[in-house]
């Protein structure tokens, strides 16, 4: 027998059959519709007649427009408030279930199921919870002596409402990351911090967390991203309402390319939200790694 | 027995950490205290939904609301679609990601490290970002409101790759170098040894991908105008009552019998194959 490992395998023509039938739909579905969207954005194109050329037009048009502007302040709040939500309750789930007490698995099914259940039902069951007269959010805050928050009808709170029902609905996936991270550490590694004298807090301080930090820093990512996209809470619960106080990139991009079919400008602004998301995970990633001894 | 022994002895706990066990219990299961509240609402009479005092059990159970679903609106018909679209969007996805996943694995050819490229770096541009120009495109082919503009967007998923890619990676090789000397053929070995072989991961990447398809919502709002050709997440969606009308809490009832019933196939599955779903969701393929 030759030793045919040693030399360069031969090529296996077979392979392009092999990708080629997950790769024309990637290709057609995904990867073409992006360059259209980079074509668009510098075209102007309604209903009627074809597109026209204009330059960086639909981008000065973008940047003028306060309700975009809104948009992408009102994602950086939406940021602020669901991914530390997410981050702390799931990696406080984790931490409870990864300790196998009794009924941790029922625990675990708990605290992942919202996860599996679409935009939907979170919003439908959540604009019942948040209502604000006979919610039963409101009803429970009452016996604290807490008067009803107009959750999903005001301009200060509807922000928040979205944001609670958005922290429900994520923070599966963050625990199961983290849980799976937990369950990643060398046991040994507690059974010398133990020996050491470690008490519990110091254990979590400087084994867990140290080791924690690569699936943290995912989750922060993906859940970033999640949230700078955020589109189908906002349609359900709130239309963006009330006057654009819960309204989101997405659903502005919704309303300015579909309801008013200015293509071109709804392109420009996708292109800005992908830029946005690009600028932020780098950040993101950037910022994590610098921190870590 | 002392219970306390028992505990300490099966799973290590101190006396401490009864109360942070038993306060974590009653957490989780305040958890899924709004799908309690979705059915318990979904089985009042209208007239009973608006009280003052809050009835987790209803005094009166009533299932009209689910014959009302069914029978004043299309809600078949957007089941059916559902099921058509989800479930060919789900097969064509993982049976084109299985041989692709196999491929950028096992097989040699130019190229193969930049399609992996080109796969990961997709992941970075949600499709939020492409949605209208896709539909200016469907909408110019003649594809507006039919199957085919559902199903095969969905079909370009990454993960599925990225999962079976990871399994095969780690697929012993000898297996496949004994096959090879009987003769077979890569296409051979794929569909009699590697697929068979692969339970696990064509289990996981199913069972996700069903439900993200079930799920989808901004691609068949987008995507479907016609009544009659809507999913059920969007068709559901537009039960929402209207704040500060009269319907607006009788509406409550039906909502809630419309969104129990969109989340019974995601949540059966989850329940049943939870250990896979749970393993697929944290498996490398998505820390990559």
């Amino acid at each position: 027998m030759l030793n045919y490992r040693s030399e360069k395998p031969p090529v296996d023509w077979a392979a392009y059959a092999f990708v080629a039938v997950f790769t024309a739909p990637f290709l057609i579905f995904n990867i073409a519709p992006i360059l259209f969207a980079a074509y668009l954005s510098f075209m102007k194109w309604g209903i009627f007649g074809p597109p026209k050329y204009v330059g960086f037009d639909n981008y000065r048009k973008a940047l003028e427009n306060d309700q975009i502007l809104i948009s992408f302040q009102n994602i950086l709040l939406y940021g602020l408030t669901i991914v530390p939500g997410v981050l702390v309750l799931g990696l406080m789930a984790a931490l409870y279930v990864n300790n196998r007490w009794p009924l941790s698995s029922v625990a675990r099914v708990c605290f992942f199921s919202p996860y599996v259940v679409s935009a939907t039902v979170i919003g439908l069951v959540w604009v019942w919870i948040l209502d604000t007269q006979f919610g039963i959010a409101n009803h429970y805050l009452g016996y604290l002596g807490i008067d009803n928050i107009p959750w999903l009808t005001s301009t200060s709170w509807s922000l928040y409402g979205v944001g609670i029902t958005s922290i429900w609905w994520d923070m599966g996936l963050a625990f199961v990351l983290i849980l799976a991270g937990l369950q990643d550490i060398p046991g040994d590694m507690y059974d010398a911090a133990e020996i050491d004298g470690a008490t519990r807090w110091q254990r979590f301080r400087y084994v867990t967390l140290p080791m924690l930090r690569p699936v943290l820093s995912m989750v922060i990512t993906l859940q970033l991203i999640a949230t700078l996209r955020i589109f189908s809470q906002v349609y359900v619960m709130t239309s963006g309402g009330p006057a654009s106080s819960s309204t989101s990139v997405l659903y502005e991009i919704y309303t300015v390319a579909i309801r008013n079919q200015k293509f071109g400008l709804g392109a420009a602004v996708s292109m800005m939200l992908f830029v946005v998301i690009l600028l932020v995970t780098f950040l993101s990633r950037r910022l994590i790694r610098e921190q870590s001894p | 027995m002392n219970p306390l022994a028992y505990l300490k002895r099966e799973y290590g706990m101190a006396a401490g950490d009864i109360p942070v066990w038993i306060v974590g219990l009653a957490i989780a299961a305040l958890w899924i205290m709004p799908f309690v509240w979705m059915v318990s609402t979904s089985l009042k009479y209208p007239g009973d939904v608006m009280t003052v005092d809050i009835e987790w059990l209803p005094s009166r159970v009533t299932f009209q609301n689910y014959v009302d679903i069914f029978t004043k609106y299309p809600v078949w018909r957007w089941t059916l679609n559902s099921i058509i679209v989800s479930v060919s969007a789900t097969f064509l996805c993982v049976m084109s990601g299985a041989l692709a996943g196999y491929a950028l694995a096992r097989m040699n050819f130019p190229g193969r490290h930049l399609l992996f490229f080109l796969y990961v770096a997709s992941l970075m541009v949600p499709i939020e970002v492409y949605a209208v120009p896709m539909l200016l495109g469907i909408i110019k082919v003649g594809w507006a409101n039919t199957y085919q503009a559902l199903i095969l967007p969905s079909v370009g998923n990454v993960f599925s790759v990225l999962i079976f890619r990871q399994f095969f990676l780690t697929f012993p090789r000898d297996l496949e170098d004994a096959a090879r000397i009987d003769g077979a053929g890569h296409g051979l070995i794929f569909w009699k040894i590697a697929l068979p072989l692969a339970r696990a991961p064509l289990i996981a990447a199913t069972i996700i991908i069903f439900v993200l398809n079930w799920n989808n919502f901004l691609w068949p709002l987008l995507a479907v105008f016609k009544e009659e050709m809507k999913t059920l997440p969007v068709g559901i969606a537009a039960f929402t009552p209207i704040s500060g009308t009269a319907t607006q809490l009788e509406g409550f009832a039906l909502s809630m019998a419309g969104v129990t019933v969109l989340c019974v196939p995601s949540v059966l599955v989850f329940l049943i194959l939870q250990r896979y779903f749970i393993q697929g969701i944290s498996s490398g393929a998505l820390r990559g």
